[in-house]
């Protein structure tokens, strides 16, 4: 019989890392994260048969828009509904309280959970930004250097990731109070929508609080691409602290709010 | 009840009541326990019986640390109930229990394993003991979501007594199982209860919890109703059903000739 070692931040986070790799598990085989992934490749991958709707662009520059907005819608869609299911549907039917009963802490799982969320959309962003990768090199011929970068198109995956990371967080957190799946699906839906319009939120008046709430706009991958150069360091610091602070405020809250729901 | 031992009581449960506000809409207010005092000394077997609604599950919730009480206390060991040093022992078994449909019986073990502190050798050891004990060895590597209700629920037996606790709770354990696994259920909890750990379980089926239980506790409406051991609750009265009745038996003989 092992020795329990249940206490200090190792133990934590050796019970984290397992949370992480279980919901991984699951994650990868859930139909929803095949369909979304096949039908994002499809898209992608067909994407030059568009190209009657490319309003005046450039084939690369078209087909780059095309593929980032692929992924960033797919992966949002993904990024809310896996997250209700892994994270909902398991506090809310009851597989959660065989865990809980164990001794996890609730910030534990919930990070855990988190991680394995981030760890699936990385492989969705990696995924389809292979194929769109694929595309774009065949339809030029050779890498279209002075288009677009294989560097440029890896800045712009990474970043569409950090927002599919942050748009989970944000799911989370609904999830953590919400009492129906339909309910934390639509309500992360609509925040995630509120965040992808936060720039245009009024300087004064009422509205102004909205500024507190994440600019999904920030992390556009569509901005990096339209650069056509690798971002800069301080650039690159700056969005990832961006992200950093309100992804960890968003496990903060979460883990509060899910300390005190009992299941 | 008295307990003279120098360790803390088992379970010690003092003026438990647990009540739900109501929320904006959907169920209104309401009580699933009101005033319970219980305790129970260390390798005892409690049978918490009842109709449904009676706050049995609630009892088992809040000693596993799930739900918190509204008023008094539950006490594990000597540790509030859901603290750390509470829940290393105890295993529970929640009623219905539910697994992802995407994972394997032998992925699941192993993951409440890693929980439970077990590493390396030490882990996949204890994981093939279980599912040897519980029969799912054979399909260790298939995926739930094709498993039986009775597969699933001794799964769920299995990751409850995983760690081997102190202390086990059953939320209706035998919930699903054919004749066949609860009387492998019951050898269980009179193996479990040999080796010195404490057992409270909760069920419908009566028959059978005053040959197992040391003391059973009756609860109605959120109460405690009754409380004590067979002999004192049913006097003269007291009569221990067969393990298995004439129609078990019969079951019993005609899947035994086919297997």
């Amino acid at each position: 019989m092992p020795e329990p070692a249940h206490h200090g931040g190792r133990a934590a986070w050796r019970r984290t890392v397992l949370v992480a790799r279980h919901t991984l598990t699951i994650a990868f085989r859930l139909r929803l994260a095949l369909l979304l992934g096949l039908t994002g490749a499809g898209l992608i991958a067909g994407s030059w048969e568009l190209q009657a709707f490319n309003f005046g662009q450039v084939e690369v520059k078209f087909l780059g828009d095309l593929g980032l907005g692929v992924i960033g819608w797919l992966g949002s869609l993904l990024a809310v509904l896996a997250t209700t299911h892994l994270f909902f549907d398991a506090i809310s039917h009851g597989a959660a309280q065989m865990v809980l009963a164990r001794p996890i802490r609730r910030w534990e799982y919930v990070c855990g959970i988190h991680a394995g969320i981030a760890a699936l959309l990385a492989g969705f962003v990696a995924l389809l930004s292979a194929v769109l990768a694929a595309v774009l090199v065949a339809r030029g011929g050779a890498w279209p250097g002075e288009h677009l970068r294989l560097a440029v198109l890896l800045q712009a995956a990474a970043v569409a990731w950090l927002k599919l990371v942050l748009i989970a967080a944000m799911s989370l957190f609904v999830c953590s109070f919400a009492q129906s799946a339909l309910f934390a699906s639509c309500a992360s839906l609509m925040l995630v929508l509120v965040a992808q319009l936060r720039r245009f939120a009024p300087e004064h008046g009422v509205g102004q609080w909205l500024r507190v709430w994440p600019d999904l706009g920030l992390l556009d991958p569509g901005e990096v691409l339209a650069g056509g150069r690798v971002a800069g360091i301080r650039w690159v610091a700056g969005i990832t602290l961006y992200w950093a602070a309100y992804v960890a405020l968003f496990d903060a809250l979460t883990s509060h709010v899910f300390h005190r729901r009992e299941c | 009840m008295k307990w003279n031992g120098a360790n803390p009581w088992a379970v010690e449960i003092d003026g438990f009541a647990k009540r739900y506000p109501g929320g904006w809409w959907g169920a209104g207010p309401g009580t699933a326990v009101e005033g319970l005092t219980l305790r129970l000394a260390p390798g005892q077997v409690l049978g918490i019986l009842g109709p449904n609604g009676s706050g049995k599950s609630t009892v088992l919730k809040a000693l596993a640390g799930l739900i918190r009480p509204s008023t008094g206390s539950c006490c594990v060991f000597g540790h509030p109930a859901g603290s750390d040093a509470a829940r290393t022992r105890v295993g529970y078994l929640p009623e219905a229990p539910r697994f992802s449909p995407h994972l394997t019986s032998r992925e699941v073990l192993a993951f409440c394993a890693g929980l439970s502190a077990f590493t390396g050798f030490h882990r996949e050891m204890r994981v093939q003991q279980l599912l040897h004990w519980s029969g799912l060895e054979e399909v260790a590597d298939r995926r739930i979501g094709g498993f039986s209700k009775g597969m699933v629920q001794r799964l769920a037996v299995a990751q409850a007594i995983l760690h081997d606790p102190d202390l086990v709770l059953l939320d209706e354990p035998a919930d699903g199982l054919d004749p066949v696994a609860r009387l492998g259920l019951e050898r269980l909890l009179c193996d479990l209860a040999a080796h010195g750990r404490t057992i409270i379980f909760t069920s419908h089926l009566l028959a059978r919890a005053e040959a197992i239980c040391d003391r059973i506790a009756l609860l109605g409406a959120g109460r405690l109703l009754a409380e004590g051991t067979p002999g004192e609750l049913l006097g003269d009265d007291a009569f221990a059903a067969p393990e298995v009745t004439p129609l078990e038996r019969l079951y019993l003989d005609r899947f035994a000739a086919h297997a």
